[in-house]
């Protein structure tokens, strides 16, 4: 379980550039849950997402995983329990190395590193057999560097890699948002698929309605670094982007102005 | 052409400076930091073994010293960059000017001569080899000691972590990789190979000085480069390899250059000679494939 109480941060303070992410920003996400998270450019996803993985601190606020006060531990210190997925292709994965190595990266994500061989003989088998539920055909390319690779198959080995080892939550950070239509609904088919058959908690940041509807089991709308509704179970089902609009602006009075929300 | 003598020479020297090679590959390939303390560190080693030498020391013990000065001296400017946040450039540039200072400090002058001393090479020249072999043989086997070692630290866990450090950081602290922990170690390791191929340079030329570290980083930079450009770093191994065939070759040509009477060379234009071949490592490579490109156009 993971639960973010109360987080604030503010960016450039003191500068008239002063730009307030998060305002007072509270989720508890249960284990096994699949919390998919929409709202406007500006409304606080990334920054949220950034602030449970560690690349940013809060200024105030407590974020604890299970059962580990994490809020001021640095990125690589909350990695074992922490598995990330970027919105960038390229950023989730080394091009310069192959992807047994790679992958070998990943299966020592938040252990220890020592001086043994990286990848290891026992470890190949379990880099082929994951690499062909991918369905690629890259479980024969495993000394292939990741460069040779295209964006969707290295967004689909980064989703491999945050899933080789457990965690306590999964973040994924718009990660289909840079794909074509097509590789984009493949790697979401993926993630679904990967988060059900290893009952992981997974936090997704999506900038469409529609696919904040369709997956997981709980969509929570973030609005100006705070979350403004927070809809599960029967309240959820049969819910479309209509629906979701008009309860966003129920909330808030508010407009929606944003095109890309509706257009998403 | 050259002569025997200024042929091993230059073998001696370009394994020597293929020390250095591995530690640039190490800094500014691996880790993607442009690191110039090293032209401080060559003489730190050097300085550190002249003066343990000097005091009676076994000669392997003081090379072993001069590679652990190396290793703080690197450090230093690693921690400068990490912790206090100074560009990497410029961290590096400032251990380089204190240790122009320390390494005066550590000899007490300007030059320490060795010449009637044991160093790592005396054993060797009782084995019954030639006189001028012996120190290419015995560097030789340094080398290639170092580079196995090198090679196989790179495939650890903890080489292929200090790899995707200089490659993807973002992603490596994601994978729960200290970052800065592997600059500071990796930054360590280059300057400890340059401080231990310092120290062999002060034994093999007969002396320290406090001035031999002007242009190291240039050279080191070439022979990399040098050797990219013969032997595409596809893999680790290659890398290593290229560092070593760049630092000879490099070695190879300024003898060659210095020996031509007809081209009227004088020692004391090495520099620029440095300097232009440097200059053409880098641009040949490209030249190279836009002429690829340009024949392979014309048959289309």
């Amino acid at each position: 379980m993971i639960s973010a109480t109360d987080l604030r941060l503010t960016f450039g303070k003191g500068t008239p550039l002063e730009n307030p992410a998060l305002r007072g920003m509270s989720l508890t996400v249960n284990q096994g849950e699949f919390v998919t998270v929409i709202g406007s450019n500006g409304a606080g996803k990334s920054t949220f997402l950034n602030a449970l993985a560690g690349e940013v601190l809060v200024d105030s606020g407590q974020i604890i995983v299970d059962n580990l006060d994490v809020t001021r531990l640095p990125t690589h210190k909350r990695s074992a329990r922490v598995a990330r997925v970027f919105q960038d292709p390229l950023a989730g994965t080394c091009e310069n190395l192959s992807i047994e190595e790679n992958l070998a990266l990943a299966i020592k994500r938040g252990k220890r590193r020592g001086l043994t061989s990286a990848v290891k003989k026992q470890y190949l088998e379990k880099f082929r057999d994951s690499l062909s539920s991918l369905k690629l055909g890259l479980e024969k390319r495993l000394g292939d560097k990741m460069g040779l690779l295209s964006g969707g198959q290295r967004q689909a080995v980064s989703l491999l890699m945050a899933s080789l080892t457990p965690s306590s939550i999964l973040l994924l950070d718009e990660h289909t948002a840079a794909l074509d239509p097509k590789t984009a609904s493949f790697v979401l088919e993926l993630t679904t698929k990967i988060i059900e058959e290893q009952k992981l908690t997974a936090l997704m940041v999506t900038h469409s309605m529609k696919q904040a509807l369709e997956v997981g089991s709980r969509t929570v709308m973030l609005h100006q670094g705070q979350v403004v509704f927070d809809i599960a179970g029967k309240d959820r089902e049969g819910l479309d982007v209509k629906d979701l609009l008009g309860l966003f602006e129920k909330q808030r009075g508010l407009e929606v102005d944003d095109d890309s929300l509706l257009l998403g | 052409m050259l002569s025997e003598i200024a042929f091993y020479g230059a073998l001696e020297t370009g394994l020597i400076y293929g020390l250095v090679a591995f530690g640039i590959y190490l800094s500014f390939r691996v880790l993607d930091f442009p690191d110039l303390t090293v032209d401080g560190s060559f003489p730190l080693g050097a300085a550190v073994a002249a003066v343990l030498i000097l005091e009676g020391w076994n000669p392997w013990v003081a090379t072993g010293f001069a590679a652990l000065a190396g290793m703080a001296a690197g450090a230093v400017t690693a921690i400068l960059n990490v912790k206090l946040n100074i560009l990497n450039l410029l961290a590096s540039i400032l251990t380089m000017i204190a240790l122009y200072s320390i390494n005066l400090r550590i000899m007490g002058r300007p030059n320490i001569a060795l010449l009637t001393e044991e160093t790592v090479l005396t054993p060797w020249y009782s084995l019954g080899l030639e006189f001028h072999q012996v120190p290419v043989i015995l560097f030789l086997i340094v080398v290639v000691i170092s580079l196995i070692l090198l090679w196989r630290f790179m495939k650890s866990e903890t080489g292929l972590a200090m790899r995707a450090t200089g490659a993807n950081a973002r992603m490596a602290r994601a994978q729960g990789i200290a970052t800065g922990g592997m600059i500071i170690l990796g930054v360590a390791l280059s300057n400890g190979l340059v401080g231990m191929a310092g120290a062999l340079f002060a034994q093999s030329q007969g002396a320290a000085d406090v001035t031999m570290g002007v242009g190291v980083i240039v050279i080191g930079l070439a022979s990399l480069i040098g050797g990219e450009a013969v032997l595409t770093p596809s893999s680790v191994l290659r890398a290593l390899i290229a560092c070593v065939i760049g630092a000879i070759m490099y070695r190879l040509a300024i003898a060659f250059a210095l020996n031509a009477d007809a081209l009227g060379l004088q020692a004391q234009d090495l520099n620029l000679i440095t300097a232009v071949l440097v200059t053409l490592a880098i641009v040949l490579p490209g030249v190279r494939t836009n002429l690829t490109n340009r024949f392979s156009r014309n048959k289309a």
